[in-house]
């Protein structure tokens, strides 16, 4: 594609990248190649079939800066754990400790650029992974060897912060070794001052019997652009479990594709999102089953309230071959007000016949019997909503199996619900 | 306590309550019996202020205020408290912060000060012991997966630990074998003083073998046909309602 035919915020990031370039690191060719990918794909056109639920017109009119290496450390929030890195618009600041919370950690100058910066095709946000590719400046390898077992969690804040809107492509590889076992809790935030914009990469492989727990919290402001790409490969007798809480960002999209390659694979995802003031949240989900015997979860809870829009899409595919497979997809949706909105879209494509597949989708109101019933016993109807919105979270939530965590999610969740119930109430 | 006069109520066209009156003063136990779609469960929910039902005409004062112009839970705050003819099942709320909310939202509207936690599980474990409930369930959900019985005990559990002024019982028999009934009925009875007045609504007398009432009125057809004491509860076991309708027509 020729430069002239680009749109201007395709050329934006083009320019700006060329102007980065002698301060990202890595070979040039293997970004050069992610930019012109992604100057060739562009952002999505309003027709285009992944994006049809979630408009970019206002992430592309936005003109972000992408970030330079950060010199300085910013104030991030407390740590849910012992063991934590702060990645300021996604790179390290000041030296990166060789091992912390159960990884082994690599950078750029230490591990093998083929597995920080591979290119992740396919899908609608193959164009955001190939920008992320282009301009991360600190893409991060976490690695464990053979047989670790580690009951700890290294808890990775991803910060976004600028004097300006800016854009931030945090990166981080994951590679678990077989039998290895560890826990990882990434945590998006961001300073609140300008409208920025966080493209987030995970690129992450389990060998034979590997777990994985991946605890993920989005909790951006209310300005917040978010794009994500997260990449996983199961091996056999490999477990992914992802509890997700998606809280924050004006704008996000979270694309989660899942392949279950060997034998007896697994994955849990979970997740709650609240799209309430004017968010909107959109998650994709896409879960190959490869090989025999291999399961897959997905249950989601959505709130939406006042402005708010949820999106989730969920796709199971089970392939040729991979018999004895059981696939589910749960996705329970509540509208807390009129004017909030929540597509969903629940899939399954099956080529196997030995094979057990199931999905449901609810999206509805509050139970009025139940409202009643609590009213009845003396609380306030703020009170009776909030309650009943928070067992209806609190499924899937009893999941997050790190109390801290877990109290912040309640907390924050309880917070927002007295704030937007008792206005609306 | 609670004077009802003309009560009409109607569920969107269809006209259920025809003229209701109706007087109970503290201390007092007035059973309301009648055919099935006599209105007495709307009388209950008219009463203790679920939706969907439209007063048409007529009043209820509950001690001298306009109750049909407060909120449920305003209701409830002051005292008025419905068991359910069908609690409704709600996972995920659990039945010790359901009963902790509800007993500190009434303590707090008589001006007296929350119960900490200790507290709390103090006057829940007697009143459970009453009720004959297992400890375990206050970390259950609120009726989640309660048998029939579990669910109408539940019901009494909760008024026990409010100590209502006006208690509706609405068919609180319905669904319950023998040892069931006695164990409600006793949760109930320990709950009979001078201060407090109980309506209970039913479709049998056998309730009333256990729970005695002041005053038995028969509700026909959204009318209060006629009222007596405990002896007109055992004439309609034996005569059914029809001669109550009759005589009704005929005067």
């Amino acid at each position: 594609m020729s430069a002239t035919a680009l749109s201007p915020a395709t050329a934006h990031y083009r320019e700006a990248f060329e102007r980065l370039r002698p301060q990202l690191g890595g070979t040039a060719s293997r970004r050069v190649a992610a930019m012109e990918r992604f100057a060739e794909l562009g952002f999505p056109g309003a027709r285009e079939e992944a994006w049809k639920y979630t408009s970019l017109r206002r992430l592309e009119s936005r003109r972000f800066v992408p970030a330079a290496p950060a010199t300085t450390p910013v104030d991030v929030p407390a740590a849910f754990v012992a063991q934590r890195l702060a990645l300021v618009n996604g790179s390290p600041v000041g030296v990166v400790p060789a091992s912390l919370g159960g990884f082994a950690l690599g950078t750029l100058d230490t591990a093998p650029e083929d597995q920080l910066l591979r290119a992740l095709g396919g899908g609608g946000t193959e164009r955001f992974a190939a920008l992320n590719a282009a301009l991360s400046i600190g893409p991060l390898l976490l690695s464990t060897t053979a047989g670790q077992q580690s009951d700890d969690v290294l808890q990775l804040t991803l910060v976004t912060t600028g004097t300006g809107p800016t854009l931030a492509s945090p990166r981080i590889a994951v590679r678990m070794a077989a039998g290895s076992r560890a826990r990882l809790l990434i945590d998006h935030v961001d300073d609140g001052a300008h409208e920025h914009f966080t493209n987030a990469v995970l690129d992450i492989e389990l060998a034979a019997g590997a777990h994985l727990t991946l605890y993920r919290l989005q909790r951006q402001g209310e300005r917040a652009f978010h794009i994500e790409r997260m990449e996983v490969r199961v091996g056999e007798h490999a477990t992914f479990v992802m509890r997700d809480s998606q809280l924050g960002a004006a704008l996000a999209r979270l694309d989660t594709n899942v392949s279950l390659d060997g034998r007896a694979a697994a994955t849990e995802i979970t997740g709650v999102f609240l799209a309430d003031g004017s968010r909107h949240l959109d998650s994709h989900i896409h879960v190959g089953h490869r090989a025999i015997e291999t399961t897959s979860l997905q249950d989601y809870r959505g709130i939406a309230a006042n402005k708010g829009r949820g999106v989730y899409n969920g796709k199971a595919i089970v392939h040729e071959g991979a018999q004895k497979s059981n696939a589910r997809q749960v996705n329970r949706n509540l509208l807390l007000t009129s004017g909030a909105e929540i597509d969903t879209k629940p899939d399954l494509e099956i080529y196997a016949d030995d094979v057990q597949c199931s999905h449901g989708t609810t999206t509805g109101q509050l139970d009025p019997n139940a409202l009643f019933y609590l009213r009845s016993r003396g609380l306030s109807e703020p009170e009776a909503r909030s309650a009943l919105t928070r067992a209806f979270a609190g499924a899937v939530l009893a999941r997050v199996d790190e109390p801290a965590l877990a109290r912040h999610v309640h907390d924050e969740l309880d917070r927002r619900l007295v704030r937007l119930l008792e206005v609306t109430a | 306590m609670l004077s009802i006069r003309d009560l009409h109520a109607q569920i969107g066209v269809r006209k259920i309550l025809k003229g209701v009156n109706l007087e109970v003063k503290p201390g007092e136990v007035h059973a309301i019996m009648g055919p099935n779609g006599s209105g007495k469960s709307t009388l209950a929910s008219v009463l203790a202020g679920r939706a969907g039902y439209d007063v048409t005409k007529g009043t209820a004062h509950y001690l001298g205020d306009d109750l049909l112009a407060l909120e449920p839970e305003e209701r409830a705050r002051r005292g008025v408290f419905l068991a359910f003819q069908y609690p409704v099942e709600i996972p995920g709320v659990n039945n010790a912060y359901l009963l902790k909310a509800a007993l500190n939202a009434v303590r707090k509207r008589r001006g007296l000060p929350e119960l900490d936690a200790f507290e709390f599980l103090a006057l829940i474990k007697g009143k459970m012991k009453l009720m004959q409930m297992d400890e375990s369930f206050l970390s259950r959900g609120v009726n989640e997966g309660f048998s029939g019985g579990e669910k109408k005990r539940n019901e009494i559990l909760q008024m026990a630990v409010l100590e209502p002024r006006l208690a509706l019982l609405d068919e609180t028999d319905s669904g319950l074998d023998i040892d069931a009934l006695r164990v409600v009925a006793t949760g109930v009875n320990s709950l009979r003083s001078p201060e407090r007045a109980i309506v209970m609504v039913t479709h049998y007398q056998r309730l009333l073998d256990y729970i005695e009432p002041d005053f038995v009125h028969v509700l026909s057809d959204g009318r209060i046909l006629r009222t007596g004491d405990k002896s007109l509860a055992l004439e309609l076991e034996k005569r059914g309602y029809d001669w109550v309708k009759q005589e009704a027509s005929a005067a």
